[in-house]
């Protein structure tokens, strides 16, 4: 039931399993393919016929029931069968293997499969031994690549072209798969991208911006800037986003205590006045308001953060079309 | 030598016009060979004419290799590696010689371990020669220190906590002092456990990119800097006292010790063919060599932006403890190597199972398959031109032994061509290739991020103590 690649079709992917490997074309064509998908929503009955007869397999071996249910939405809405199964964590470490459990899955006849697991790089795994593709929902501190598209999208439909766009990520970038997925699109798609957070929260990403000659950046100059001045990076920024923050990161002696975070780090509304006056807010959830962002903040005219959770779903429609061997043209009337 | 099987005596051997190397004499070049009766009959040096045509790149004699650092596995997890298994790899390797580390289950902190192993070696029929490191702690638990006075007089060549470091810095000193008296090395594996707990990869640009945990370079220095200053502290008591550090991974660690040994410390050290040839971007999927991986004016190059990024990330192959390194690293190993500062290189031999490897990276087990493939990498480098033949040689004979000083082994120390004793040597052709497949390692473990390879220098023979330890089936 799924359709061949149209000649011309330029998806060369077989899999999602972080964006490094995206070219600018590539994430183009994500984000058109997102926009008709963003056409079919608003439909009365937003559902096409695409994946019909696709078994689309959901593991999700750490617990996040917005993505889950995002990716579910998304797969539901182009008739796809899914299959929910909540792996938990516990089965990580010990008990069935990840290997055992997506052969088990093939066996039951998943057609795709997409997982989040707490180990980075797990889907890589996945892939090598599932017949057919894999769609990383997040790994570890690795990749979120579906996350990284719809935060793309979101930024586009507000801005259009992110290309010298000043954007910040703000945070705990060390612990973040999203800032890392984000780095790999901003940075392809030419955004001034600045991550912010405390330097324990920051290490090995200055070297990462800078230190690589690659003929793009010159000594200082990195592909990204790389900072703990707040000020500086909020200053003129179009686009704030900020990560969670989670309670296990004072335990392990990275942070003082929450107090002080917030105090220092936190998106206040004081401290977006030095942004530009429509900068965007965004926040990849769940939020902790009075955390990591005032939660009058959150609130703003201009916090996209609803657009994200509605965008989720079109880039992730985009991304399961695709990946079952769509183009986007092939939407039209669908 | 058709009808021959692993373990006869090499009755008749004749090599021609290859390219002899004596570690001992500190002298390389076209020669023959002949073996007699198991013995090394005659060595001549070629000279003129009938020199001519006969280079390093070609077929190759050498003494046989010895490694002192290998897991075999056996008692205990012997889906993993067995003692014949393990002595088979070695003789694939071009090993005659390989010391097995303690952390078996149980741990040899216990003669009774050194017999079993001892009778599993004599029932392999191997000629390959076992030696055995005691475990410096009771079941390397870093409380009590293991019997090493028993173990010594079992025939322990070395101490070693190994898989981890000696855990508590009193019990490495008392380690030091008592074997001090007694003249054997404490073989550490330098990692200071505070700063490593759950550590995925090199602290550095990949492991941030991959979202890995960081085991940083300090990790292995700051435990370099603790045992220094406990052996210099124990040489007044124990002037016998003698640290050797194992797999040296990282530049400030090998500083360190390069001042340590130039102010006099009894320290020697070893590092891995890995950490010299591979780098942390194998774990991103690279497979090219240290050396190209590095700039023209030593700055590491960026896999992504070369596109060199072939295999797919976190293959657990390139799970390894200490970890690979950035090629800066990798440089000053082989720096390290080049100077002297590393006596030896050692393989760290560690076969793992599927079941232990074919799961998530952060939960893989950490170690190499290396001891096929340890002189083949050596090779590469040679023929890269990053190090001498000879000094590779020496890295794999003379100087592991010197690391191990005098012992009642049943060849002793010198380790070069030696005529009328028992012939000791492997034969193999620098210029012929193999592929490392799982069917082509003899070892259990396959867990070498080498699989697919195909490298240079292919072994063709493997003598150990007179008797056939490996031949190329196809030669
Ligand atoms: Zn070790």
């Amino acid at each position: 039931m799924i359709a061949a690649p149209a000649p011309g079709a330029t998806w060369q992917h077989r899999h999602v399993l972080d964006v490094d490997v995206f070219s600018a074309a590539d994430i183009d064509l994500v984000m058109r393919t997102a926009d008709e998908m963003k056409e079919i929503l608003a439909r009365p009955i937003p559902k096409v016929p695409a994946l019909r007869g696709t078994s689309v397999t959901i593991i999700f071996w750490e617990a996040s029931t917005r993505t889950r249910v995002s990716f579910e939405v998304a797969a539901k809405n182009l008739s796809a069968d899914v299959v929910n199964i909540a792996a938990g964590t516990s089965s990580v470490v010990k008990g069935e293997s990840l290997v055992d459990t997506i052969r088990t899955v093939e066996a039951l006849g998943a057609d795709m499969i997409v997982m989040r697991h707490s180990v980075s790089g797990a889907p890589y795994l996945a892939a090598e031994v599932f017949g057919g593709p894999v769609l990383n929902g997040g790994d570890g501190w690795h990749g979120h690549p579906t996350q990284a598209l719809l935060d793309l999208y979101t930024m586009r439909a507000r801005l259009g072209d992110v290309a010298g766009r000043k954007v910040v990520i703000l945070g705990d970038i060390l612990h973040s798969r999203v800032a890392r997925s984000n780095i790999w699109t901003l940075t392809a798609m030419g955004a001034d991208l600045w991550l912010c957070g405390p330097t324990t929260l920051l290490r090995g990403f200055d070297a990462w911006a800078t230190r690589w000659a690659d003929g793009r950046a010159a000594p200082g100059h990195g592909r990204f800037t790389v900072t703990s001045d707040i000020d500086a990076a909020l200053r003129d920024a179009e686009v704030v986003m900020a990560l969670r923050l989670q309670r296990e990161r004072m335990d392990a002696g990275l942070l003082p205590s929450l107090r002080e975070y917030s105090a220092r780090f936190g998106l206040t509304r004081e401290r977006l006045a030095a942004a530009r006056p429509d900068a965007l807010v965004m926040h990849p959830g769940p939020m902790n308001e009075g955390v990591e962002i005032a939660a009058d903040v959150a609130v703003l005219d201009r916090s996209v953060i609803l657009d994200q959770v509605a965008n989720g779903v079109a880039v992730r429609m985009a991304l399961l079309y695709l990946l079952s061997g769509g183009h986007p043209e092939g939407m039209s009337g669908g | 030598m058709a009808e021959m099987r692993v373990g006869d005596t090499v009755e008749r051997l004749d090599v021609e016009r290859a390219w002899l190397v004596d570690p001992v004499a500190g002298r390389e070049g076209p020669g023959e060979i002949s073996v007699r009766g198991g013995r090394l009959e005659s060595v001549s040096w070629l000279k003129g004419a009938a020199a001519k045509g006969v280079g390093p790149e070609g077929v190759l004699v050498l003494p046989g290799l010895l490694d002192i650092h290998v897991h075999l596995r056996e008692p205990g997890n012997e889906d993993a590696e067995t003692i014949a298994t393990g002595l088979a790899a070695a003789a694939h390797g071009g090993f005659t010689s390989v010391a097995a580390m303690p952390n078996t289950t149980p741990a040899a902190d216990d003669p009774a371990v050194f017999a079993r192993v001892r009778a599993a070696a004599e029932s392999s029929g191997s000629p390959v020669e076992l030696l055995l490191h005691g475990a410096v702690t009771a079941g390397r638990a870093g409380e009590r220190l293991a019997a090493l006075g028993e173990l010594a007089d079992a025939g322990a060549v070395g101490f070693s906590d190994d898989g981890a470091p000696v855990k508590t810095p009193v019990l490495m000193r008392n380690a030091l002092l008592y074997l001090g008296a007694i003249g054997l090395p404490v073989f550490e594996h330098a990692e200071d456990l505070g700063l490593t707990a759950n550590a995925e990869g090199h602290e550095g640009v990949v492991s941030a990119i991959l979202g890995l945990k960081g085991w940083p370079v300090a990790g292995e220095e700051a435990a370099v800097a603790r045992d220094l200053a406990l052996l210099a502290g124990v040489l007044p008591d124990a002037p016998g006292a003698r640290l050797h550090v194992t797999h040296v991974s990282t530049a400030p660690a090998l500083e360190l010790v390069r001042r340590a040994k130039a102010a006099g410390l009894p320290v020697t050290c070893d590092v891995t063919p890995h950490h010299l040839a591979f780098t942390d971007e194998w774990l991103a999927g690279a497979r090219r060599w240290s050396w190209e991986a590095v700039a023209g004016d030593g700055t590491v190059r960026d896999p992504w932006a070369d596109r060199a990024l072939v295999g797919r990330p976190f293959d657990t192959a390139t799970k390894v403890n200490p970890p690979l390194r950035s090629a800066d690293h990798a440089a000053a190993v082989l720096a390290a190597l080049l100077d002297g500062t590393a006596d030896a290189v050692a393989t760290d031999h560690a076969p793992h199972t599927d079941v232990d490897k074919h799961v998530e990276f952060g939960i893989a087990a950490n170690g190499i398959s290396g001891v096929e493939t340890a002189l083949s990498v050596l090779l590469a480098a040679v023929a890269a031109g990053k190090l001498p033949l000879l000094r590779a040689v020496k890295a794999l004979t003379t100087g592991p032994a010197s690391v191990l000083g005098a012992r009642p082994g049943r060849r002793g120390a010198p380790r070069g061509l030696v005529v009328g004793a028992a012939a000791d040597l492997v034969v193999v052709d620098a210029g012929a290739t193999w592929t490392v497949t799982a069917e082509t390692l003899a070892s259990r473990g396959k867990n070498s991020p080498l699989l697919g390879r195909e490298l240079p220098g292919r072994v063709l023979l493997t003598v150990a103590d007179g008797r056939l330890a490996y031949r190329d089936g196809e030669s």
